[in-house]
């Protein structure tokens, strides 16, 4: 009797002391009522602004659907391609919807989700170059935007090849700015991107002329890595959003075109 | 808030690739104070000419160089003149946008030496049969140096400091440049860029050391 009333208290105790600690990120952003989004507002169709400043694009109305699940409303950070992590570890934004790859270098530093989105690479030659196909890059100037996943494929490609130059710029913008002016012939980036670049025709003289033979960029969420909960959650949220079909229907919204597969067949995730 | 588990050995691993790109932060600093003298001279030399076009050219500069900023001096090096067709590679146009905001600063500092420079000297050194030519090269010249030479040291720290503007035209070789790529591969933001700064910090440090030993061993009166 006596026992068992010093361990109910004991109990109780416990329970009050640890109780707060077990809060995680999933609970704090469910309390708080607003989910914020880490979001590249620079990498059309994926993340730009319309006419009137407001935010659009694949990765924002993800960010949005996201926000509807969890019953919360969706804040939307823009963050350029360098910024996003530091704005996770500084506790600016809960999660990031800002089509990064999910390389085993950077998932030492953030948590990923299984991939939400998969990008083909392609080149984008200025027409003055003579640039036609990936191999005729070797020994020419080329750039990609800084932190992305083709930038750093294709900076080891040009290493490999032992001539030409490469050059980071800091946005998707510059890269295709300086493209149209010639100070590089030719830039490797998401065939998405590509595509609604040269459609836009805010830059001329340039034009698709190929694919980059570089593995199918699988993008993800982050979260923080020991996130557990919070990255269950990204996980199932994912896959939701493609067996719901909401998948098909945003890409066909913002992209259009063949469904990439975000599975690899032969493994597990 | 702040929630991140610091990987210094990662960083470490990187620090001669980093030194390599220091290296040529130095340089580019180093190179753009010597074109950015030698422009600053040429600018006192224009505004003391009387020529109304030499002095409007010296002042349209040193306004635009000191009252823009140096992102946007170095940005217009690389994507403005790229729309005329003019293509200055990230290394030309960082180093032409420095030289470029070093000139316009250096400048001022001259004029402020200048006026502390009685004017009695130049006169004095006239009647004693000098030309013009001979008495600012002889007597003004070197003492202007001087009054502006710590001033100038300043102008050099902040060189070193721009040059981390060079990525916003493609710069990967220097120091920022290469911080910017490692950070990207690996995501470990906040080690790169803590070392980065500290290499930063010690090459100003040096600079300064060095500027004032070597004011003491030239300036001694």
């Amino acid at each position: 009797m006596k026992n068992s009333t010093v361990f109910a208290f004991g109990l109780a105790a416990a329970l009050a002391t640890t109780g707060p600690a077990f809060a995680d990120k999933l609970d704090d952003i469910i309390a708080s009522g607003t989910l914020r989004c880490a979001v590249v507002l620079d990498f059309p169709p994926m993340g730009a602004r319309d006419e009137n400043n407001n935010a659009i694009g694949f990765d924002v109305d993800y960010c949005n659907d996201l926000a509807a699940a969890l019953g919360v409303t969706a804040e939307i950070v823009e963050t350029p391609f360098p910024e996003r992590i530091p704005a996770l570890m500084s506790g600016r934004v809960d999660v990031g919807v800002a089509s990064t790859s999910d390389t085993l270098e950077r998932a030492k530093t953030v948590g990923m989700s299984i991939p939400y989105f998969a990008f083909e690479m392609a080149v984008t030659a200025n027409e003055q170059s003579g640039i036609k196909s990936f191999e005729d890059m070797k020994g020419k100037t080329v750039g990609a935007t800084a932190g992305t996943f083709e930038a750093i494929a294709l900076e080891k490609q040009v290493k490999e090849w032992g001539e030409g130059e490469f050059r980071p710029y800091q946005t998707q913008a510059d890269v295709f700015l300086a493209l149209s002016q010639g100070q590089i012939d030719a830039t490797v980036s998401t065939s998405t991107v590509a595509q609604s670049n040269v459609k836009s025709g805010k830059f001329s003289g340039i034009s698709v002329v190929g694919k980059a033979p570089f593995d199918i960029d699988y993008v993800a969420l982050f979260a923080n890595r020991e996130e557990y909960g919070l990255l269950n959650y990204l996980n199932l949220f994912v896959n939701q959003q493609v067996r719901t079909g909401r998948y098909a229907e945003l890409y066909e919204k913002w992209v259009g075109g063949e469904l990439p597969d975000l599975t690899i067949s032969g493994v597990y995730r | 808030m702040f929630n991140y588990t610091f990987h210094w050995n990662q960083a470490f691993k990187a620090l001669p690739q980093m030194l390599d790109g220091a290296v040529v932060t130095l340089q580019i600093a180093l190179l753009s104070m010597a074109i950015g003298l030698a422009c600053a001279i040429a600018l006192t030399l224009f505004r003391l000419s009387g020529n109304r076009i030499l002095g409007g050219f010296a002042t349209a500069w040193v306004e635009v160089a000191r009252n823009t900023p140096a992102l946007f001096q170095i940005y217009m090096a690389h994507f403005g003149l790229g729309n005329f067709g003019i293509h200055l590679s990230p290394y030309v146009a960082l180093l032409a946008g420095i030289a470029f905001n070093n000139a316009g600063y250096l400048a001022e500092n001259f004029r402020g030496a200048l006026k502390a420079i009685p004017d009695t000297q130049t006169r004095s050194a006239r009647s004693l049969g000098m030309t013009s030519m001979q008495a600012f090269g002889y007597i003004v010249l070197p003492q202007m140096l001087r009054i502006a030479f710590l001033p100038a040291t300043n102008q050099m720290i902040w060189a070193i400091l721009m040059t981390s503007l060079g990525v916003t035209v493609g710069m990967n070789t220097d120091l920022a440049g290469v911080t910017q790529a490692l950070n990207a591969v690996s995501f470990r933001t906040f080690e790169f860029f803590a070392l980065a700064a500290v290499i930063y910090y010690v090459i100003a440090k040096i600079v300064t050391l060095a500027a004032r030993l070597f004011a003491a061993r030239m300036f001694r009166y």
